[in-house]
C-alpha cells in the first residue's frame, strides 16, 4: 500500500503572502514523484480539526489585517499544535507564522498579540522594512539531519538555504530555541545579519519566501523524511531525484545575492 | 553624469539668485545655446527682464537699491525663471538621455526640473482648462488610459498623457514639460490624463487637483516596494481624501477597491454583469470580507478576487453597478461584450483579448461617460484601440512570423495573460523572461502564485530567460510541463533569436517578459528593424 501524508496547511487563505503556495506544491510534488500520496488540510478560522492525523504542518506569512483574523484562533489550537510538534510533527512556519509560533509579537503601540510559543523567542515591530535576497547557512542543521537519517540524497551535500525576506519584525531567540542558520547574505531575524529563523524539534521557523522549499529541496526532503519516519518508522532513504534545475535556480539565487540591493526602508 | 549635471544646476541657481544681473546675460547666452526655436522670444524676453532691472538700478543708485533689487531677483527667479529654468534643464536632459540612448529619456527630464522647481507639475497642471483625470490600481493603467485618451481625441479633446508607462512623479512633470511651450505659460492640449503608481497617488492628488480619479483593481505586485496590498489600498485612500471634490470611479468587482468609498462619497461604480466563469482556481489577495473577515461568496468570480461578492455573515456585498458589461465573449484576439450605461447601452468589440482588457475598456467607458462624451463615440473608439507600449503589442517580422508581446508582472495578471492563450487550442511558442530589477520587483517569489498549469497541454515549445530564468524553469517542473520542451536560455537576445527559429512562417511566438525585460527585448526588435525606438 502506498504511503500517504496529510499536510495541513493553518489559514490557507488569510495567511498567504509571497509566494507560500510554492512550498506545499513542492511537498506534494516531491512526494508524488516518488510514489507517496499527499492529501492537503486547509484549516480555516472555526473549522474543527484533529492535529494528531497531521504529517507535516505548514504556516505562511500574512498582511497585518490577515493576522488579525486568525490570531485568536491560533491561540485556541495552541496547545494541541504544541503537542505533536513535542511528538515530532515536522512544521515549516515562515514570516508571519514564524512570528505568531513564538511567545508573543509587539506592536508599534506597545500591545502584545499572543503567540503559541512553540518556539522561545518573541518578535518586536521595527522602524524598518527588510527587504531582499537571502543566503543562509545551515551546515550545523544539515549534518544533525545527516546523523538523525541516513539519507543518500543531496540533503548531505548542500548547507545553505536561499529565499527572500521581507519583514519589518525583529525576532529575538532565547534560550531553549536554536537559530536555524546564520546569515551569509540578508538581513536576518533581527537585521543584524546574524541568526536567521529557529528551531525546535522537527519544528522550523523562517523569514526565508522565495518560495523556500523549491529552491531548497534538501530541506524539502527532510520535512517528507522526517514525517514517513514518524508515521511509518524504519524509513531509510528517499529516492533520489534528479535535481539539477532545483540546484540550477539555488545557485543563480546565490549568485544574484552577490549583485542585487538589499532595502532598509 | 545625471547627478553632476544636477549639482551645476542647483550651483546655478543659487548664483542666480544672488547676482541677477550679471547672470542674466550669462542665462541669455547659455538658453540660446539649448534653445530650438523659440531662441528669438528668449533672447527679447530676457532682454526685457534686464531692462527692466537696468532701470531699476538708475533710479536707485544709492545703498537702498538692495531691497527692491532682491525683490526683483526672487519674483523673476520664483514666478519665472525657475519654471523656466526647470524646463531649459529638463529639455537638455532629454536631448542627453536620447544622445546616450540611456533609459527610454521619459523619467529623466521631469526629475530635473522637480529638483530645480518642486512645484513645476502643479504650476503646468493648472494651465489645463479641462482639468486632469488620474489612473491608478495594479493592472490595467496604461491601457485603460490610452483608451481613454483615444475617445477623449475623438470627442475633441486635446489630451496630453502619459503614454509611455513611466508614471512616477517624475515621468509626469516630464510630460508636462513635453506639452507646455518653452516658457511653461501654455500647454498644447486642454485636458491632462495621468497614470498615476498608487504609491505616488498622494503627491501626485495634491500637486494637481484632479477633476476625477479611476482606481482600476488592487492586486498584490511587487511587494517589496510597497509592503502589502491592504497598505496600498490605505494610501490610495489617503489620497482621495485629499480631493473631496474629485469623482471617484472605482471597480465594484474589487471589494478592496469597492472599499475606498469610505474615503470618499463622490463615487461612480463600474463591473461585470456577466456569468463569466474563470479556468483559474483561486482568488489569492483579498478574498475576505473587509468589514468583519469572514471568507466572501463570489457568485460568479470572475478572476483573482474580482468577483460578485456577498459576505455569508455581515451581508456586505458587491456595491450596485453604474456601469457595467454583460454579454461577454472572447477569441485569443479579441473580445465583445454589451456596455450598460446610465442612459442606454450600446455593444462594443476590441481588438484585445481577455476579460481583463473588457474591464479596461468599461472603465474608460465610464469616465468618458462621466464627461458626457455620447456613447456612440465611446463604442467606436473602443474598436478601434490597439494595444498600449508592450501589453498585447503585435509585430510581424520581416520573414512573416508573428510576435505577440504581452507584459506581465503580477500573479494575477500573468494567469490572466495565459488564460487567453487557451481561447483557442493550437499548440503555442512560448517565451517567458523573468528579472528581478526594481522596475520588475526584487522578489520572484510572486511566479508560485501564478497559475502556470493553466496552459501546459498547450505549450509546444517555452523558452525561459531573463535573471530569474532558472526560477522560471523550476516553477514550470513543478507545474509538471514536459521539459523535454522547455529551453532555458538566460541571455535575452539569444533567446528571442531562438525563439524565433523555433516559430514556423505565418505562425506566432508568444513573449512574456517582466517590465525590465520587455524594454530589453523591445531594444533587440528595434536593431532588428521590427519596431521603432522607445517612445514610438
Amino acid at each position: 500500500m502506498a504511503q500517504k501524508l496529510k499536510i495541513y496547511h493553518l489559514y490557507p487563505d488569510a495567511m498567504n503572502l509571497y509566494g507560500d503556495l510554492g512550498n506545499i506544491i513542492t511537498l506534494v510534488k516531491r512526494c508524488e514523484w516518488r510514489g507517496i500520496d499527499t492529501e492537503i488540510v486547509d484549516v480555516k478560522v472555526g473549522d474543527k480539526v484533529d492535529f494528531g492525523a497531521a504529517d507535516i504542518l505548514f504556516m505562511g506569512g500574512g498582511q497585518d489585517s490577515g493576522q488579525r483574523i486568525i490570531t485568536d484562533d491560533l491561540v485556541g489550537r495552541g496547545p494541541a499544535i504544541k503537542a505533536e510538534i513535542e511528538e515530532g510533527l515536522p512544521a515549516l512556519l515562515i514570516c508571519g507564522g514564524f512570528q505568531l509560533f513564538g511567545h508573543y509579537f509587539e506592536t508599534t503601540e506597545g500591545d502584545r498579540i499572543p503567540g503559541i510559543s512553540v518556539f522561545d523567542a518573541y518578535t518586536v515591530a521595527g522602524n524598518k522594512r527588510l527587504i531582499g535576497n537571502v543566503v543562509v547557512d545551515i551546515a550545523h542543521i544539515a549534518s544533525e539531519w545527516q546523523t538523525q537519517f541516513r539519507l543518500s540524497t543531496t540533503v548531505t551535500s548542500h548547507t545553505t538555504l536561499v529565499g527572500f525576506e521581507n519583514h519589518s519584525g525583529q525576532t529575538i531567540l532565547e534560550k531553549n530555541t536554536k537559530p536555524f542558520g546564520y546569515i551569509i547574505r540578508g538581513f536576518g531575524n533581527k537585521g543584524d545579519g546574524g541568526f536567521e529563523g529557529a528551531v525546535y524539534k522537527n519544528a522550523f521557523g523562517t523569514y526565508l519566501h522565495g518560495s523556500l522549499l523549491p529552491k531548497n529541496p534538501w530541506f524539502a526532503d527532510h520535512l517528507i523524511m522526517c514525517a514517513l519516519y514518524r508515521r511509518y518508522g524504519n524509513v531509510e532513504t528517499l529516492k533520489p531525484l534528479d535535481d539539477s534545475i532545483e540546484i540550477a535556480a539555488h545557485n543563480a539565487a546565490i549568485e544574484r545575492s552577490k549583485t542585487a540591493k538589499t532595502l532598509s526602508i | 553624469m545625471s547627478r553632476k549635471s544636477l549639482n551645476f544646476l542647483e550651483l546655478y541657481a543659487t548664483c542666480f539668485q544672488e547676482k541677477v544681473a550679471k547672470n542674466i546675460t550669462n542665462i541669455t547666452k547659455r538658453s540660446l545655446r539649448y534653445g530650438r526655436d523659440d531662441n528669438r522670444k528668449i533672447a527679447s524676453g530676457l532682454a526685457m527682464a534686464k531692462e527692466g532691472l537696468d532701470s531699476s538700478l538708475r533710479w536707485n543708485d544709492e545703498e537702498d537699491c538692495r531691497a527692491p533689487l532682491a525683490m526683483t531677483t526672487f519674483c523673476l527667479y520664483n514666478t519665472f525663471m525657475r519654471k523656466f529654468i526647470a524646463i531649459l534643464a529638463a529639455e537638455a536632459a532629454r536631448a542627453l538621455s536620447q544622445i546616450t540612448k540611456r533609459g527610454s529619456g521619459s523619467a529623466l527630464p521631469g526629475l530635473v526640473a522637480q529638483k530645480v522647481d518642486p512645484n513645476i507639475i502643479t504650476k503646468l497642471a493648472n494651465k489645463l482648462p479641462g482639468g486632469v483625470i488620474l489612473v491608478t490600481g495594479t493592472n490595467g493603467k496604461t491601457t485603460t488610459a490610452k483608451m481613454l485618451a483615444g475617445i477623449l481625441e475623438a470627442a475633441g479633446h486635446k489630451v496630453i498623457y502619459n503614454f509611455s508607462g513611466s508614471n512616477l512623479s517624475r515621468g509626469i512633470a516630464s510630460f508636462l514639460i513635453q506639452h507646455t511651450n518653452f516658457w511653461g505659460t501654455r500647454m498644447d492640449g486642454n485636458i491632462g490624463l495621468f497614470e498615476v503608481d498608487e504609491a505616488t497617488m498622494p503627491e501626485i492628488v495634491a500637486l494637481v487637483q484632479p477633476k476625477a480619479i479611476l482606481v482600476t483593481n488592487l492586486f498584490r505586485d511587487q511587494l517589496d516596494r510597497y509592503g502589502e496590498v491592504d497598505k496600498t489600498a490605505a494610501i490610495i485612500g489617503h489620497a482621495l481624501e485629499l480631493c473631496p471634490d474629485a469623482k471617484v470611479i472605482l471597480n465594484a468587482d474589487d471589494p478592496l477597491v469597492a472599499s475606498l468609498s469610505h474615503y470618499n462619497k463622490n463615487v461612480l461604480y463600474f463591473g461585470i454583469d456577466d456569468d463569466y466563469k474563470t479556468l483559474s482556481k483561486g482568488a489569492i489577495d483579498s478574498r475576505n470580507c473587509l468589514s468583519c473577515g469572514a471568507e466572501l461568496d463570489f457568485n460568479p468570480r470572475f478572476f483573482g478576487h474580482l468577483g460578485n461578492y456577498i459576505c455569508p455573515r455581515c451581508g456586505a456585498k458587491r456595491p450596485s453597478l453604474d456601469y457595467s458589461l454583460s454579454n461577454l465573449s472572447f477569441t485569443v484576439e479579441d473580445s465583445k461584450a454589451t456596455l450598460n450605461l446610465p442612459f442606454g447601452k450600446t455593444d462594443i468589440s476590441i481588438q484585445l483579448p481577455g476579460l481583463y482588457n473588457l474591464y479596461n475598456a468599461l472603465a474608460a467607458a465610464a469616465i468618458s461617460d462621466y464627461l458626457q462624451i455620447p456613447s456612440g463615440i465611446i463604442a467606436h473608439t473602443l474598436g478601434t484601440i490597439s494595444a498600449a507600449f508592450g501589453r498585447m503589442e503585435k509585430i510581424k517580422t520581416n520573414d512573416g512570423k508573428n510576435l505577440f508581446l504581452m507584459l506581465v508582472k503580477n500573479p494575477t495578471g500573468f494567469t490572466q495573460t495565459i488564460e487567453t492563450l487557451t481561447f483557442d487550442k493550437k499548440p503555442k511558442n512560448l517565451l517567458i523572461a523573468l528579472n528581478d530589477n526594481f522596475a520588475d520587483g526584487t522578489d520572484v517569489s510572486w511566479i508560485w502564485d501564478t497559475e502556470m498549469e493553466v496552459v501546459k497541454n498547450i505549450v509546444e515549445s517555452v523558452i525561459v530567460s531573463g535573471i530569474r530564468g532558472e526560477d522560471m524553469q523550476l516553477r514550470l517542473k513543478y507545474a509538471d510541463y514536459d521539459m523535454s520542451k522547455v529551453t532555458l536560455e538566460k541571455d535575452l537576445s539569444k533567446a528571442l533569436e531562438l525563439g524565433m527559429s523555433k516559430t514556423a512562417a505565418g505562425e506566432t511566438l508568444y513573449i512574456l517578459p517582466t517590465y525590465t525585460a520587455m524594454l530589453a527585448l523591445r531594444r533587440n526588435l528595434s536593431d532588428l528593424g521590427l519596431v521603432k525606438g522607445f517612445l514610438e
